[in-house]
C-alpha cells in the first residue's frame, strides 16, 4: 500500500463540537452576507407601494423577459456545446484529445467581458474580423450584437461548466451497468437509457443550471455589447439616474432569480451524488469517430477559434497600434498597481478566513459544517450587482463611514470569493489527519511548534494555490469594483469596461492585454490543481 | 514489585451521551508490555489518550514513572509527558523523510545523527532513510513509526492498534520483530488490540476491556485458563459454558465432575457455569448406528492447519466446541461421537441467585444475559477490575 498514510480511513476523534471561535467566524461570515441582502429587502418592502412601483412597470417585465430568454438560450448553448465536447473528449478517439481537453475548458478562465470586448473590437470599423469579413459583403455594427453577441459570448464561457460537470459523470459511469443491461436482453439504446441516462442527466443539469446562473449574472459582456437585462438596468437606474429604490427592486429580483436557480442546483446535485460507484472498474470503451472525425475536429477547432484565438488577436493588434501613445501606458500602469493592491489584500483575507473555515469543514463533520459549506456556495452564487448594490446601500445609509470605501470593497470581493480559497484548502487539510499533530506533540513539540514545523508545511500547497486563485479573479473582477470602489480607484476591469462603454478601443489595449495575461494565468493555475486533466 | 512506567488510579470519562471509560484502574511494570483486548467501543483507545495526554479525565489520576501528569485539575501537555505513540494510521509526517521523520523528536545536538543511524538501524531501514513516506511499503511505513516513538527514549511506549492495516503474513512477522525490539530495549509499552492471538502473544499481561471497564488484568495463560467473567472467558479463545452444580470445590457438570482451581471447600455452593475448552474433552468415534443418548452429532468442522475444532450438538439440542484428536481427525457432518471429559482443573462462575434450586435446565451457552452472571465472591469486597483471577481461589 503506497497511499498517503494521512490519507487512510481513520477512526472519528470523539469530540464533534466545533470550537466556539470558529462557529463565531462561520457567523460573521454569514452575517457579512446576509445582513446586506436583507437591508435590501427591507428597503424596497419599507418604501410600500412607491418603492415597489418599479417592479410593476412595463419596462421591468420587458428586462424580466430580456433575462430569461437570455439564460434559456445560454442554457441551451451551453449544453449543446458542452455535451458533445464532454463526449469527444473523453470517450472518442479524437486526434490530439488531450490538448482539446484543455482548449475546451479554458475559455472559463476568461471574463466574459473580456470576450465581448475583443469581439466589439474586432468588429469594429478597420477592426481585424471587420476587414476580414468586408470582402465578405459582412459588415457588423454594435446595434447588431445585442442579443446574438450576448448569447454568443457567455455561451462560449459557460459551455466549460457543462463539459467539467459531464466529464465528471462520464469517469463515473461504469462500463459494467451497461454490459448487465446489455447481458439481460436490451439493445444497445434501452440499455443507455438505464444505464448511461441515470448518471449523465443530473450532470448536464447541474452544469446547464450553473450556465443560467451564469447568465442572467453577467453584468460585463451584456454592458459592453449592449443588451438590457436586469443587471444593466440595475447599473444604469443607480448610476445613471440615481434612483436607488428602482434598482434596489431589481436587484432583489434579479437576486430572487439567481437563488431559486440555486436551490434548483442543490436538488439537482444531490440527485447526482446518490450515483455511488462501486467495485473495481475498469478503462471505458473508446468510440471510433471514423469519418466523423472531421466535423468533431472541426467543431472543437471553431470554438477554440472564437473563444481562446479571437481575443488573443484581437488583443495583440489593438496592442500593436496602442503602445505608440506611451501615455496611456502610464494610465494602465496605474491601474495595475490598484490592481494588485486590491488583489493581494482580498486574497490575503481571504485565505486568513478560509484556513480556519476549511478545517471546520475537514475536521468537524457536523450540522455547522454543512451550514457553512452551503452558506458559501450561496454568497458564490449571489449576483456580483446584487452583492454590490445591497452593499452600497448598507454603507450609505447604515454606516456611511465605510461607503466606497478600500476597506469596504476589499471585505466584500473577499467574501465573494471566499469558497474559492476554502476550497483549495481543503485537500491540504484531508491530508492532515488529527493524529499527525498528536504525534508531533508527543514527541516533544509545542503547539506553535507544530504548526511551524508540520501543519504549514503541509498546507503549503493549498495556501499558495488559495492565495493565486482568488488572487487571480479579483484581477478579473468587475461589478463589486466599479460600485464599490472609492474615487479615484481603478483596476484593470474598471478601466477596460471604461474605454469599451466609450469605444476608445486604443486606450484598452494594455488592461486588455494585462487582463489576457491573467487570464491564461487562471487556465495554468486550473490545469495544475487538477480540475481541467485529459 | 517493580517500579510503575504508569498508573492509571480510578479514571473516568464521559463523552456526551456516552461513557467511555468507568473508574478503570490499571498498572505497568517498568519494562514489560501490556495489552489492552476488547472489542471496538470498549474505551481501549480513550485510555491510550488519557495516557499520552490528548484527553483529560473527568475523575482519577493518571501517573508516569511516578510522576502524576493528569488528574481531572491538572494536566501536563502531550510533549511534556515523555510518552511515544504509534497511531493506528501511523500518522507519519508526509512531507518529511523516514530519517526526518525518526529524527523529528530527537533533541539536537552532537549526537542526534548517531540516535537516527541506530534507530534506522534497528528497525532495518538504514538503506530507506532518504524517501518519503508514500514511497515505503505499508510495513516499512509501520517501522518508521516505531523508530519515530522510540526516538526520544520515551518512558512508555503507547501502540494504538499497530497491526491493523497490515495483511496477514506481514503482522505475524511484525509482531514478532516488535516484541523482540521491545524486548531488547526493555521498553515500557501499552498496547491495544481487538486481536486475541496480537494480545496472547505479544504481552506480558493482557487486561481485557469491555464497555469501559476492566474485567481483568492478567498473565495471558492466566486469562485463557481462569477468565474473570464470562465475557472474557467467551471473548478469548473458544469456550463451552456448561450448566453444573457447585459443592466442595467440585462442580458436577453432565459430563461428570470437575475441580475447581484452588477452591476452598465448602466455601460456595449453587448452580453455575462451568468453563469447558474445546481441549478438556476426549472424542471417541461412537458404535455403528448408536444414536443412543450419550452421543453427539457433529454439526460443524474447522480446520486450522494445526488442528481440527468439531462443534457438536446432543439429543437434547445443548451445543459443544471439542477439539478433535488424531483418531478422530477424518470425521465430518452427521457422524457421530461420545465425548468424555478429561481429569482436569477450571473454574466456575456462580449465578447470583444460589437459593433457587431445581430452577429447571439452565442452558449452557449464550442464553443467558451475562448481566446476571458473576463471579462468585462479588462481595468481597474485591473490585472487577482489580480481580486477577476468580477470586474464591485460594491466595
Amino acid at each position: 500500500m503506497t497511499s498517503l498514510p494521512g490519507l487512510r480511513a481513520r477512526r472519528a476523534v470523539p469530540s464533534h463540537r466545533p470550537p466556539l471561535g470558529l462557529v463565531l467566524l462561520a457567523a460573521v461570515v454569514a452575517a457579512l452576507a446576509v445582513v446586506p441582502l436583507i437591508h435590501l429587502g427591507l428597503r424596497v418592502v419599507d418604501g410600500g407601494v412607491e418603492s415597489l412601483q418599479p417592479l410593476l412597470r412595463p419596462r421591468t417585465v420587458e428586462l424580466l423577459i430580456s433575462t430569461l430568454v437570455l439564460g434559456l438560450a445560454v442554457t441551451a448553448g451551453a449544453v449543446g456545446l458542452g455535451l458533445p465536447l464532454a463526449w469527444l473528449t473523453t470517450r472518442t478517439d479524437l486526434p490530439a484529445r488531450r490538448a482539446w481537453s484543455i482548449l475546451a475548458v479554458a475559455p472559463m478562465a476568461i471574463p466574459s467581458y473580456l470576450l465581448a470586448f475583443s469581439f466589439v473590437a474586432a468588429l469594429a470599423p478597420r477592426g481585424w474580423l471587420a476587414e476580414l469579413l468586408a470582402p465578405l459583403g459582412i459588415t457588423a455594427t454594435p446595434s447588431s450584437y445585442g442579443f446574438g453577441g450576448a448569447a454568443m459570448v457567455l455561451t462560449l464561457t459557460t459551455a466549460p461548466y457543462v463539459v467539467i460537470s459531464v466529464r465528471a459523470a462520464l469517469a463515473r459511469l461504469d462500463p459494467a451497468a451497461d454490459e448487465a443491461a446489455r447481458s439481460l436482453g436490451r439493445g444497445p439504446w434501452a440499455a443507455a437509457r438505464v444505464a448511461v441516462m441515470p448518471v449523465i442527466l443530473p450532470a448536464l443539469g447541474a452544469g446547464a443550471l450553473v450556465a443560467c446562473l451564469y447568465a442572467i449574472s453577467d453584468f460585463g459582456a451584456v454592458s459592453i455589447l449592449r443588451y438590457d437585462t436586469l443587471a444593466t438596468a440595475i447599473y444604469s437606474q443607480y448610476r445613471l439616474s440615481f434612483d436607488r429604490s428602482a434598482a434596489s427592486a431589481l436587484a432583489l429580483l434579479l437576486l430572487l432569480m439567481a437563488l431559486s436557480l440555486v436551490w434548483a442546483e442543490g436538488r439537482v446535485r444531490r440527485r447526482a451524488a446518490l450515483q455511488v460507484p462501486h467495485g473495481a472498474r475498469r478503462a471505458p470503451r473508446v468510440v471510433s469517430l471514423g469519418r466523423w472525425r472531421w466535423p468533431a475536429l472541426g467543431l472543437c477547432a471553431a470554438l477554440t477559434v472564437l473563444s481562446l484565438v479571437v481575443p488573443s488577436v484581437t488583443i495583440a493588434s489593438w496592442l500593436a497600434s496602442g503602445l505608440r501613445r506611451a501615455p496611456q501606458l502610464w494610465d494602465a500602469l496605474d491601474a495595475l498597481r490598484d490592481s494588485l493592491l486590491l488583489a493581494s489584500a482580498v486574497a490575503l483575507l481571504a485565505l486568513v478566513v478560509a484556513v480556519p473555515l476549511s478545517w471546520l469543514l475537514t475536521h468537524v463533520p457536523g450540522r455547522t459544517s454543512s451550514a457553512t459549506e452551503r452558506l458559501l456556495y450561496g454568497i458564490y452564487a449571489i449576483p456580483g450587482i446584487s452583492l454590490a448594490l445591497a452593499l452600497v446601500s448598507l454603507t450609505l445609509n447604515v454606516a456611511p463611514v465605510l461607503y466606497q470605501t478600500l476597506f469596504a470593497l476589499i471585505l466584500a470581493v473577499a467574501l465573494r470569493f471566499l469558497i474559492q480559497s476554502v476550497g483549495a484548502l481543503r485537500g491540504p487539510w484531508l491530508q492532515i489527519s488529527p493524529h499527525t499533530r498528536e504525534a508531533a506533540r508527543s514527541l516533544g513539540e509545542r503547539p506553535l511548534g507544530v504548526l511551524r514545523t508540520i501543519t504549514l508545511p503541509l498546507l503549503k500547497p493549498g495556501l499558495l494555490a488559495g492565495f493565486a486563485v482568488v488572487f487571480l479573479s479579483t484581477l478579473k473582477e468587475l461589478p463589486l469594483t466599479l460600485l464599490l470602489a472609492p474615487a479615484g480607484f481603478s483596476t484593470l476591469a474598471t478601466d477596460l469596461w471604461d474605454s469599451a462603454r466609450e469605444a476608445f478601443y486604443g486606450q484598452a489595449a494594455v488592461p486588455a492585454t494585462l487582463l489576457l495575461l491573467i487570464s491564461f494565468l487562471s487556465v495554468a493555475l486550473l490545469m495544475r490543481r487538477g480540475d481541467v486533466q485529459a | 514489585m517493580s517500579p510503575m512506567a504508569v498508573r492509571l488510579a480510578g479514571i473516568s470519562k464521559a463523552y456526551p451521551g456516552a461513557i467511555a471509560l468507568d473508574e478503570v484502574s490499571l498498572g505497568l511494570a517498568a519494562g514489560s508490555v501490556l495489552a489492552i483486548l476488547g472489542p471496538s467501543g470498549c474505551g481501549k483507545t480513550t485510555c491510550l489518550r488519557l495516557i499520552a495526554g490528548f484527553e483529560r479525565p473527568d475523575a482519577g489520576t493518571v501517573e508516569i514513572d511516578g510522576r502524576r501528569v493528569a488528574s481531572p485539575s491538572s494536566m501536563v501537555p502531550p510533549e511534556r509527558r515523555r510518552v511515544g505513540l504509534v497511531f493506528q494510521d501511523l500518522a507519519l509526517f508526509p512531507h518529511l523523510t523516514a530519517r526526518q521523520n525518526v529524527a523529528y523528536g530527537i533533541r539536537r545536538g552532537p549526537d542526534a545523527t548517531v540516535r537516527t543511524d541506530e534507530l534506522l538501524e534497528l528497525v532495518g531501514l538504514t538503506a530507506d532513510g532518504d524517501r518519503l513516506p508514500h514511497e515505503l511499503s505499508g510495513g516499512m511505513q509501520q517501522r518508521v513509526a516505531l523508530a519515530r516513538a522510540l526516538a526520544p527514549r520515551p518512558s512508555v511506549l503507547l501502540l494504538d492498534e499497530p497491526f491493523s492495516s497490515l495483511d496477514q503474513a506481514m503482522r505475524t512477522q511484525l509482531r514478532g520483530e516488535v516484541r523482540q525490539i521491545l524486548r531488547e530495549a526493555r521498553q515500557s509499552a501499552i498496547f491495544v488490540t481487538h486481536d486475541q492471538a496480537e494480545a496472547l502473544t505479544v504481552a506480558d499481561r493482557v487486561a481485557v476491556m469491555n464497555r469501559g471497564r476492566i474485567l481483568q488484568v492478567a498473565a495471558p495463560e492466566i486469562v485463557y485458563a481462569e477468565p474473570a467473567t464470562p465475557f472474557v472467558a467467551t471473548f478469548i479463545g473458544v469456550s463451552n459454558l456448561v450448566a453444573a452444580d457447585v459443592m466442595a470445590g467440585i462442580a458436577t457438570t453432565r459430563f461428570g465432575a470437575v475441580r475447581l482451581i484452588g477452591t476452598p471447600a465448602g466455601q460456595v455452593a449453587g448452580h453455575a457455569l462451568c468453563l469447558l475448552r474445546p481441549e478438556h474433552f476426549n472424542i471417541e468415534e461412537a458404535p455403528d448406528g448408536a444414536a443412543s443418548s450419550g452421543s453427539w452429532e457433529v454439526i460443524d468442522r474447522r480446520f486450522s492447519g494445526s488442528e481440527i475444532l468439531l462443534e457438536l450438538r446432543a439429543g437434547d439440542g445443548e451445543r459443544l466446541w471439542v477439539e478433535a484428536g488424531s483418531r478422530v481427525r477424518h470425521l465430518g457432518l452427521g457422524d457421530r461421537v461420545t465425548v468424555r471429559l478429561r481429569d482436569v482443573e477450571t473454574i466456575a462462575f456462580m449465578r447470583r441467585s444460589s437459593g433457587g434450586h431445581g430452577g429447571g435446565q439452565v442452558p449452557a451457552q449464550g442464553g443467558l444475559p451475562l448481566a446476571e452472571l458473576v463471579p462468585p465472591g462479588r462481595g468481597d469486597g474485591i473490585g472487577e477490575s482489580l480481580a486477577s483471577s476468580p477470586p474464591w481461589r485460594a491466595s
